[in-house]
């Protein structure tokens, strides 16, 4: 390999990266997606929109609202006398999530310790929050009927739970860490893909192929802008997740910066091999999208652990390198056990082996002459 | 043993044979041409003799074989490839300065004094010294074929193929780029394997290999190929068998004629080698327009028209005028504002400044255009047509935008196919056409709603000698039987001589504007237009 | 002037159909695609890989990890020492480790109440947040708590509250604009580079005819994936219910087909290129999609993003959707979401017919 070969073609590159403005990409795309999903994103349910009817009104009725009302997790409404069908309306026309209804004569049955019964309403569009909201609604009605009552509760089990890596459970640390390993996964395969398949598209590719630079080299001279563009952005990354979403760091930033840097080498490996299969650009970026974004999400952990998945699902998720990666970037934010753990050095070494072997296969499969 | 010698070459795209068993050999500082119809196979082998493509057979070059682009690689620093298309390996936002250190530097060449000089007499050839510093999507067609051409030269390969290095090229640039050619070749005794669609050019080559349908069908120096065909060719006369044909200034018969003998020129080859395969060249026919609109005297009137693209003036204060029953030919170098003073004229581009009356309204704004849009046919430099619908379809398509109902359309579009010479194919798609039909198609999609003026954008650019002589059969019909008016743009200085009345702009200016008979009057001492051309041109040099 | 529209869509249809490539990728998009995230995303958590090291002896301990199973958990894994445990959640193999001390089920008998010791792997904080709720009611089951305040809880519109429904309904919704955008402005900047669109604009007929009836051409391939994907995906193999009219979902498809076709169009209006259409659809759709309300309510939002997604017409599509499809909300209750579709899609024609519509 010629190091003034590879230089002059590099220079090209990055000439034509910032003249074609291709550049902005590079760097808006990323910070895009990271801060969109990191605010965009919230499982966790606060705010929601609860319509109380108080049918009873009454000291205890009261004080059953103004739990709702104090809580986070509502965002209470308190009415009294509206038809339960009009109610009922209001969240067909997505305006109320909750619709909590007390009957009259609630204070005085309990009073009497008679039974009651409150009627609740949720919105079960959208699942999961569903059944979030599901289990605040108990806490608080179950938290205010035990200060009602003397009696002792008996055989009751409680737990104590000690949440490890995460322990407000904030969304932001559980989705950013993940964010990063689908950004380092599409953004530089889809720039290594146009860099290669733009040449091909415009004619320039011919200057490659009539001249004696070797395939090495022209590979090499097309993956090291994106790798070193890229590179900046796992830093950028990194200063977003701990100074914006204030997502704890607590393991070895080498490691981090490490890992990133051969995931980046997978995913320009990824565009490689896209770059040979595809001849336009508009192909080479859609069906980069459709071959990364999928996998990096549903193989991230970001929405469920690797541990809950089962049969073909945990297969395909040990084939894409995603899994991998993720598993370190957790690591390094949230867990830090760093290369202490052997499995995260077992798993920096596949990834390594992944990079050269996509690497390999594209330089193999890439051909110096046209159809 | 010759310099280089292909030998019985055979190239094939996805099961198709594009060549068939060619062979050529040229000794040190030929310049060898490929002629031939588009599609004829010439892109394929160069692109064998480059070693960027599969091939059977064997190329050995200054001693060394090879059989594959693998095997080529080993030859690939002696060798330059400039493939076909305008800039085709131009980055459109590097500058000319910025292209010639790349190529030197993928080249691995010594960054010295000697190199430097090289570069800049490259430079002084192309006569791009003074524009280093635009980029090469800045620059017009013409200059943009000198770059990728001495950037083709920078590392002095001793094997150059050119693949159509001058369509679509100016006559000014072309010279120059043969002058470099000729320079080179002569002292670094660089062999060129080089296609042309310009007979002119050919003719000054070493020895030519003519192609036709993926074989060589026949080879030698232009005077030994001329004096192949010499019997057949005669002064103009009409035809009265099958097995002749009347092109412009030429009558081309396998059979004798009771007409005075012509000095041919290659492109008589082409025509007797049709005639002598039997290929039907069909006779181009115009019938009289359907409609009766009366057509007004004068159809476009322009007055100091300018148009401006920031601080550079494509267009500076042209007036014009274009009447009924004319052919305007509008010659200019590539840049010379041709094209945006036709965009102008149709409303594709907004008018800075000036007066503009087409078919006696004047045009202020979109709304005067919209009556007049029925009555105006344009066809666009690269024969925009619909890639992915058969001849018919898009006939049919363009037929049914014109308001023109299915029978009358469906009329009409068969009466064009067999008038002008494209009925075999109505059914396949614009990509499996030669060039020639295309052109031919793409100016019957531009008359089916009969309009009055026709507007032609480079339409002959590329295309080979027999289709560009029925094209021009079309037009001179089209004058005669229809009276219309037509405005057209060529880079061919033989096709000016057909037009009744040219103009020449020069960097946005008008320079001339005068029926040829006169301009050959007012310089007496050029024997072809093209002569006269570059007058213009060289003045104030 | 009808005969006209109608050639124009036909052209359209057929150049489609004849890039078959094009077509795979339509077919992949709304039916595949959508299976695969409907199938795939789970947000709900499910079989949730639990160990516990037990140093009771059995009795209350092996009642309760009796009680955890499919398809909420795996089958609980015995770890002999919480250091193993421990280690196996490190390694992120457990998510929920238990451990009965000792004295658990003493406590249990003498006091009435104990308590477990639980190591919760809570990255996935929703995920997380789950498992620990599902434990929590299994041990309430136990208790004698005697409340006299009894819950009746219905959750409506989706009773089985399956996450697939919704998702294959949100990724359908996302591949519909993703397909309006990109298609459309393809169609347009195809032309443009291929200098088809100047002969077009040099048509007699007014250029906003064109513009019209090119996109229409496009709403009516991403009308036959709306159909495609409704009938075989959403219902044949999600079994998403359907509360309201599915003649208002189809109508507010069709708007909404509409106005993205009318984001594709301002895309090929101020692009040169086809790389300049793919970046430029990149940063549009990005916002448009995780604005849209289908991963987070629009109202849990950070406010800035809530101000910027009324912008986004997806967010009224999606709702209007949701509402259709779950909520089943009246018709006329519907005004709202066809109002915002139809609003934004007009403010993009009116650009896309002035920015690339005319002659000069």
């Amino acid at each position: 390999m010629s190091p003034g070969v590879i230089r002059a073609y590099i220079l090209k590159e990055f000439r034509e990266l910032l003249r074609s403005r291709l550049i902005l990409i590079v760097y808006i795309l990323p910070t895009m997606i990271i801060i969109l999903f990191g605010y965009g994103i919230r499982m966790e349910v606060t705010d929601a929109r609860t319509l109380i009817i108080d049918n009873d009104n009454s000291t205890i009725s009261r004080d059953l609202s103004a739990r709702f009302e104090h809580s986070r997790y509502f965002d209470t409404r308190v009415t009294s006398g509206m038809g339960e069908q009009e109610a009922l309306k209001r969240i067909k026309q997505a305006k109320v999530d909750i619709l909590v209804i007390i009957p009259d004569s609630f204070e005085k049955r309990l009073l009497h310790g008679e039974k009651t019964e409150i009627g609740v309403f949720i919105d079960g569009a959208f699942p999961v929050r569903a059944a979030t909201m599901q289990n605040y609604v108990k806490g608080v009605v179950y938290d205010a009927a035990r200060s009602l009552t003397d009696k002792k509760p008996t055989n009751l089990i409680t737990v104590n739970n000690r949440n490890l890596f995460n322990q407000a459970m904030r969304d932001e640390d559980a989705i950013v860490p993940g964010l990063i390993g689908l950004i380092l996964l599409v953004a530089p395969a889809i720039l290594s893909a146009l860099l290669i398949v733009k040449e091909k598209e415009e004619g320039t590719i011919f200057n490659f192929y009539s001249s004696p630079i070797k395939k090495s080299e022209f590979i090499v001279a097309k993956l090291v802008p994106p790798l070193i563009l890229h590179t900046v952005n796992i830093f950028i990354l990194f200063l977003w997740a701990t100074w914006l979403f204030e997502v704890p760091f607590r393991g070895s930033f080498l490691l981090y910066w490490a890992a990133s840097q051969i995931y980046i080498v997978i995913s320009l490996g990824v565009g490689l091999l896209v770059s040979i299969i595809t001849r336009t650009q508009i192909v080479a970026i859609v069906l980069t999208i459709i071959i990364t974004i999928i996998p990096g999400f549903l193989y991230s952990g970001m929405l469920m652990p690797i541990s809950s998945m089962s049969g073909e699902s945990k297969i395909e998720a040990h084939i894409y390198p995603v899994m991998y990666f993720n598993h370190i970037i957790y690591d390094t934010f949230l867990i830090g056990q760093g290369l202490d753990s052997p499995k995260n050095r077992l798993y920096l070494a596949i990834l390594f082996f992944y990079a050269v072997f996509l690497i390999l296969l594209g330089s193999r499969l890439m051909k110096k002459e046209t159809a | 043993m010759a310099e280089l010698e292909i030998r019985g070459v055979t190239v094939k795209h996805g099961g198709i044979t594009a060549v068939k068993d060619a062979s050529i050999y040229a000794e040190r500082g030929e310049i060898i041409g490929l002629i031939g119809a588009d599609g004829a196979g010439k892109s394929s082998l160069m692109h064998a003799a480059a070693g960027v493509i599969r091939f059977e057979g064997e190329i050995v070059f200054g001693g060394t074989s090879f059989d594959s682009p693998r095997e080529a690689e080993r030859l690939k620093p002696k060798i330059g490839l400039m493939p076909q298309g305008i800039g085709l390996v131009l980055y459109k936002n590097l500058t000319v300065s910025e292209h010639l250190s790349f190529f030197s530097k993928i080249r691995s060449l010594k960054e010295d004094a000697a190199l430097n000089d090289y570069k800049q007499r490259l430079l002084k050839m192309a006569g791009l010294e003074r524009f280093t510093e635009r980029p090469a999507g800045k620059l017009s067609g013409g200059m943009m074929q000198k770059l990728s051409l001495i950037c083709t030269l920078i590392h002095r390969p001793s094997l150059l193929i050119l693949d159509e290095p001058t369509t679509g090229v100016d006559p000014l640039s072309r010279l120059e780029l043969w002058k470099i050619l000729e320079e080179i070749s002569e002292s670094e005794g660089t062999v060129t394997l080089m296609s042309t669609a310009y007979m002119q050019e050919a003719e000054k080559m070493d020895r030519v290999y003519l192609f036709d349908s993926g074989t060589i069908i026949a080879s030698g120096t232009a005077e030994e190929l001329n004096e192949t065909v010499k019997e057949y060719v005669y002064e103009p006369v009409a035809c009265r068998s099958d097995r002749c044909i009347a092109a412009g200034h030429y009558t081309y018969s396998l059979d004798p004629l009771e007409a005075p003998h012509k000095e041919p020129t290659l492109e008589a080859l082409f025509f007797i080698n049709a005639l002598k395969r039997g290929v039907e060249i069909p006779e181009i026919e115009v019938s009289e327009r359907e409609s009766e609109e009366p057509i007004p005297q004068v159809v476009m009137e322009a007055k100091g028209l300018t148009k401006r693209f920031g601080d550079f003036v494509a267009d500076d204060h042209i007036d014009m005028e274009l009447k009924s029953g004319e052919i305007l030919g509008l010659l200019g170098a590539n840049g010379a504002g041709k094209t945006t003073f036709i965009k102008m004229l149709l409303g594709l581009y907004p008018i800075d400044d000036g007066e503009l009356v087409l078919l006696g309204r004047p045009i202020r704004s979109a709304k005067d255009r919209q009556g007049l849009k029925a009555r105006i046919g344009y066809v666009s430099q690269h024969f925009s047509l619909y890639k992915d619908m058969t001849v018919r379809e898009n006939l049919l398509y363009f037929a049914s935008m014109h308001g023109i109902d299915a029978k009358k359309a469906s009329s009409r579009i068969d009466r064009y196919a067999k008038e002008l010479g494209f009925a075999s194919y109505m059914d396949s798609l614009p990509t499996e056409l030669p060039l020639g039909i295309n052109q031919r198609f793409s100016v019957a999609a531009a008359l089916l709603h009969e309009p009055v003026v026709l507007f032609l954008d480079e339409p002959t650019s590329g295309v080979d000698a027999i289709a560009r002589s029925q094209f021009w059969q079309m037009l001179k019909l089209l004058k005669r039987k229809w009276g219309i008016a037509i405005l057209i743009t060529t880079h061919y200085m033989s096709e000016a001589e057909y037009c009744d009345r040219v103009v020449l702009l020069k960097e946005g200016r008008k320079v001339a504007d005068d029926s040829v008979e006169n301009l050959y009057k007012k310089h007496p001492a050029a024997k072809s237009f093209e002569e006269i051309f570059l007058h213009y041109y060289e003045d104030g040099r | 002037m009808i005969g006209t529209f109608f050639a124009l869509v036909a052209k359209e249809l057929i150049g489609f159909f004849r890039s078959w490539g094009l077509v795979a990728v339509v077919l992949y998009s709304f039916t595949l695609d959508i299976y695969i995230t409907g199938a795939g995303i789970e947000m709900q958590a499910k079989n949730i890989a639990v160990g516990y090291v037990d140093e009771t002896g059995g009795g209350m301990s092996g009642k309760i990890l009796s009680r955890l199973h499919m398809p909420e958990f795996q089958k609980p894994v015995m770890f002999t020492s919480r250091e193993a445990l421990s280690r196996s959640i490190y390694n992120r193999e457990i998510m929920v480790g238990l451990i009965f001390e000792s004295d658990f089920e003493k406590n249990l008998k003498k006091y009435g109440r104990s308590s477990i010791d639980m190591l919760l792997d809570s990255v996935a904080a929703t995920q997380s947040f789950q498992a620990l709720q599902y434990l929590q009611n299994i041990l309430l089951g136990y208790a004698h708590i005697g409340i006299p305040v009894e819950l009746k809880i219905h959750k409506l519109f989706n009773p089985n509250a399956t996450t697939s429904q919704f998702m294959a309904m949100a990724e359908m919704l996302s591949v519909i604009t993703l397909l309006g955008v990109i298609l459309t402005a393809a169609l347009f900047v195809r032309e443009k580079e291929n200098g088809t669109w100047d002969i077009m604009l040099l048509m007699p007929i007014d250029p906003k005819l064109i513009i019209l009836a090119k996109s229409f051409s496009q709403v009516l391939i991403i009308m036959g994936g709306v159909v495609i994907a409704t009938g075989i995906v959403l219902f044949g193999v999600f079994d998403v219910p359907i509360n309201g009219s599915i003649a208002a979902f189809f109508l507010l498809s069709f708007f909404y087909a509409f106005t993205s076709a009318g984001i594709g169009l301002f895309v090929a209006a101020v692009s040169k290129s086809m790389l300049q259409v793919a970046q430029l659809s990149i940063l549009i759709m990005m916002p448009l999609i995780f604005l849209s309300g289908a991963w987070t309510p629009i109202h849990a939002m950070h406010p800035l993003l809530q101000k910027l997604s009324l912008i986004s017409p997806l967010r009224y599509y999606i709702e209007g959707s949701e509402s259709i499809f779950f909520r089943g909300t009246d018709f006329t209750d519907l005004w709202s979401y066809f109002a915002g579709v139809i609003v934004l899609g007009s403010v993009l024609y009116f650009y896309g017919f002035r920015k690339i519509g005319r002659l000069f």
